[in-house]
């Protein structure tokens, strides 16, 4: 056991959980636990909705229905300075899906603009026919990750801006269907349209978000240790034989 | 002519893809409307009485052969898709294979399950009398994008129907909401808490009239239970056919309108099956002749809780959804015997391709059922692999190949083998099984 401890918050689990969200959550604790970092994890929830900026490492947003994403965009908007304040002090946040959207400086359908929290400079767009991208997509995250594998349903486009995207999309629509982009990489914000259990399948992924916050956390941390990870990569091997 | 014609194709069509020994219960209804797209239309004076339609997330088939089962036991003659294919093809298929060849056939009534999807497109072609919703989950969303379209669908579904009786699971506040400022419904339910409480509601927590988190007086599961919302006061419905006295403890037996009802399948969820099925025909004043004995009688179909005997109890169960897939769990927890237990899960369009929702199911429960050995399968096996890796369930064994599966199972001590598999995988697993079956039987002979 080492005397690192890292602190994550699921931002209304209750409430953002559509696709399976919490394999993210458990994801990002074992592979902590199982390098003997220990790891909490607390939540915020309808019932509790209190953010402790102060005592968390990770920011965990997931994917939620229109009607359940709305409810977590208005009672966020309270907290919207607090956020930047969290994000450009080098806080780790992660949002996927609805919770993406949420982060940037707008979500626009039709006539009506509803307020982001504006972590990121970006803005989504939804189209007025409501047509939605799904399906499998493989996104290549380069040095940081390799091929990262998941699942995208989104009625969005977001257009990113002169932010630096997640990765290119080899297969699948990613943040527009048109740019060939998918995600952003901000400080240590990584925002996504892949859905649900994106970390279990894509261990590179959680691991370079790990590796960021401990050294923002701990000046004398350097290396994650190596983990097993067969089954991992035999899950997302298959995905890619088939998809590529 | 045209109305000849299509039914005559359709007929060798089907009659062809039982010599080749495919057996599609879409195909031919697809030609048929091709050559006569309003065939159905044309087709239906030849129903007496009512048209029935069945939708919902889970349990739509078995609650629609029930409803067909029963009204065959009273004596009526009954068009039905209870060949499997429910959406606007396969209602096609259902007319045209049931006329002569001239084109007639005789029918008291017409029960059809329909896909949810489908349900605008077929109602628009036949608009039946009376609507049953059994309940609406989380199902398939790569397909229907989410609930709320869903439920978008059947309203507007309701709506092309022109007022139709609405049989509703009032225990569910989803399927229940179609019949607010609705003055033609009648709604069943479990109107006591039997299973264990749990917290966990995931879809529909929250109150369809203004949003507000619902409480609930009990759970059964998913959403279902004796909701209120704190908020507007929209509560769950006052229940015109409630189970009570429900006992699980062999089969399952419960009381509704001071009758007694046994099963002797498993499957808490069944109880839903069956109190919808009373609740429809109650409301169409049909004198219900030996209702228990149809329950007795009635075969659940292919991987309900389906029993094999190949020398030693295999139980297939289809299980395609979070909340299917928890019942299911929940029913194996029922037995007590030590078992075997092998999960399938494929993703095929019928299976829909996103199995995300494979983290949201307990699999950590079945930690605690007299748990031998645990098998993984199907295309997408790694992904359960996984799974079951953070859930710290042990398997034996990760497999494409189910028949060694089985067999495997079939040389270990355990008495039963449980095998949960969703859509696709089911009718593969069910070949196998059958012809495993099949071969011992004449081993036996030969013996």
């Amino acid at each position: 056991m080492t005397d690192y401890k890292i602190n994550i918050l699921h931002i209304y689990p209750d409430l953002l959980n559509l696709y399976g969200d919490k394999g993210n959550i458990a994801c990002l604790k074992k592979r902590l636990e199982w390098r003997g970092i220990a790891a909490e994890v607390r939540e915020c929830t309808a019932q509790n909705p209190n953010i402790d900026f102060e005592n968390t490492d990770i920011i965990f947003i997931g994917g939620g229905s229109d009607r359940e994403t709305e409810i977590v965009r208005c009672a966020l908007l309270e907290k919207k300075d607090d956020f930047i304040k969290f994000v450009e002090d080098g806080g780790t946040v992660i949002a996927l899906c609805s919770g993406y959207e949420l982060l940037g400086k707008a979500i626009q359908m039709n006539d009506e603009k509803k307020e982001g929290l504006g972590v990121l400079d970006i803005c989504t767009h939804i189209p007025s026919d409501n047509s939605r991208l799904i399906g499998n997509i493989v996104i290549d995250c380069g040095d940081i990750a390799g091929k990262v594998v998941g699942f995208e349903n989104h009625s969005g486009r977001i257009d990113i801006g002169s932010h630096t995207p997640l990765g290119k999309a080899e297969k699948g629509f990613g943040n527009d269907g048109k740019s060939g982009f998918e995600g952003v990489l901000y400080k240590n914000v990584l925002a996504s349209y892949l859905h649900g259990p994106l970390f279990p399948k894509n261990p590179m992924l959680c691991d370079y978000v790990l590796k960021k916050t401990l050294i923002h956390k701990y000046s004398d941390f350097t290396e994650l240790a190596p983990l097993d990870d067969e089954t991992e990569d035999m899950a997302r091997n298959h995905m890619l034989s088939v998809l590529l | 002519m045209r109305k000849l014609i299509a039914i005559w194709i359709a007929k060798l069509s089907a009659i062809a893809g039982r010599l080749v020994g495919k057996n599609s219960s879409a195909g031919p209804g697809t030609i048929a409307l091709k050559i006569c797209p309003d065939l159905i239309e044309r087709l239906q004076a030849n129903i007496k009485g009512k048209v029935i339609a069945v939708c919902g997330t889970n349990g739509k088939t078995t609650t629609n052969n029930l409803i067909y089962s029963a009204l065959k036991k009273s004596g009526y003659s009954v068009l039905c898709n209870n060949l499997g294919a429910n959406m606007l093809s396969g209602v096609a298929t259902a007319f045209a294979l049931r006329c002569n060849w001239l084109g007639n056939f005789k029918a008291d009534f017409a029960c059809f399950e329909i896909d949810e999807a489908s349900a605008p497109k077929v109602f628009r072609h036949i608009k039946p009398d009376y609507i049953v919703v059994t309940n609406l989950f989380r199902d398939q969303l790569d397909r229907y994008g989410e609930i709320e379209h869903t439920v978008e669908l059947i309203k507007n579904a309701i709506q092309i129907a022109d007022k139709p009786v609405l049989v509703l699971n009032g225990d569910d506040p989803i399927s229940a909401s179609f019949g607010i400022s609705y003055d033609n419904a009648v709604y069943f339910g479990i109107g006591e808490a039997v299973l264990p409480q749990s917290t966990e509601v995931k879809e529909g927590r929250f109150c369809t009239v203004c949003g507000e988190e619902q409480k609930y007086n009990f759970i059964h599961y998913g959403q279902l239970g004796d909701y209120y919302c704190p908020n507007c006061n929209n509560k769950r419905p006052n229940i015109d056919f409630e189970a009570k006295n429900v006992d699980l403890s062999d089969g399952i037996s419960f009381s509704v309108l001071d009758e007694k009802i046994q099963l002797n399948y498993r499957g808490f969820y069944n109880i839903y099956n069956v109190l919808a099925v009373y609740s429809l025909l109650k409301a169409m004043n049909i004198e219900i002749k030996s209702f228990s004995t149809t329950l007795q009688e009635y075969k659940p179909q292919t991987g309900r809780m389906e029993e094999f005997n190949i020398g030693k109890k295999v139980i297939l169960n289809l299980a395609k959804n979070p909340a299917g897939f928890n019942q299911a769990i929940a029913t194996v927890l029922q037995d007590p015997r030590k078992k075997d237990i092998i999960f399938a899960i494929n993703d095929k369009p019928g299976d829909g391709l996103d199995v995300s929702w494979l983290w949201d199911v307990d699999f950590d429960k079945i930690l605690h059922s007299g748990l031998n050995t645990v098998s993984l399968s199907g295309i997408r096996r790694y992904d359960l692999a996984l799974r079951f890796k953070y859930d710290e369930i042990p398997f034996s064994a990760v497999s494409e190949d189910m028949r060694m599966l089985i067999e495997n199972c079939l040389r270990t001590d355990a008495e039963v083998c449980y095998i949960l598999v969703n859509y696709t995988a089911l009718f593969s697993t069910k070949d196998i099984l059958s012809d495993i079956e099949k071969q011992k039987g004449i081993g036996e002979k030969n013996d």
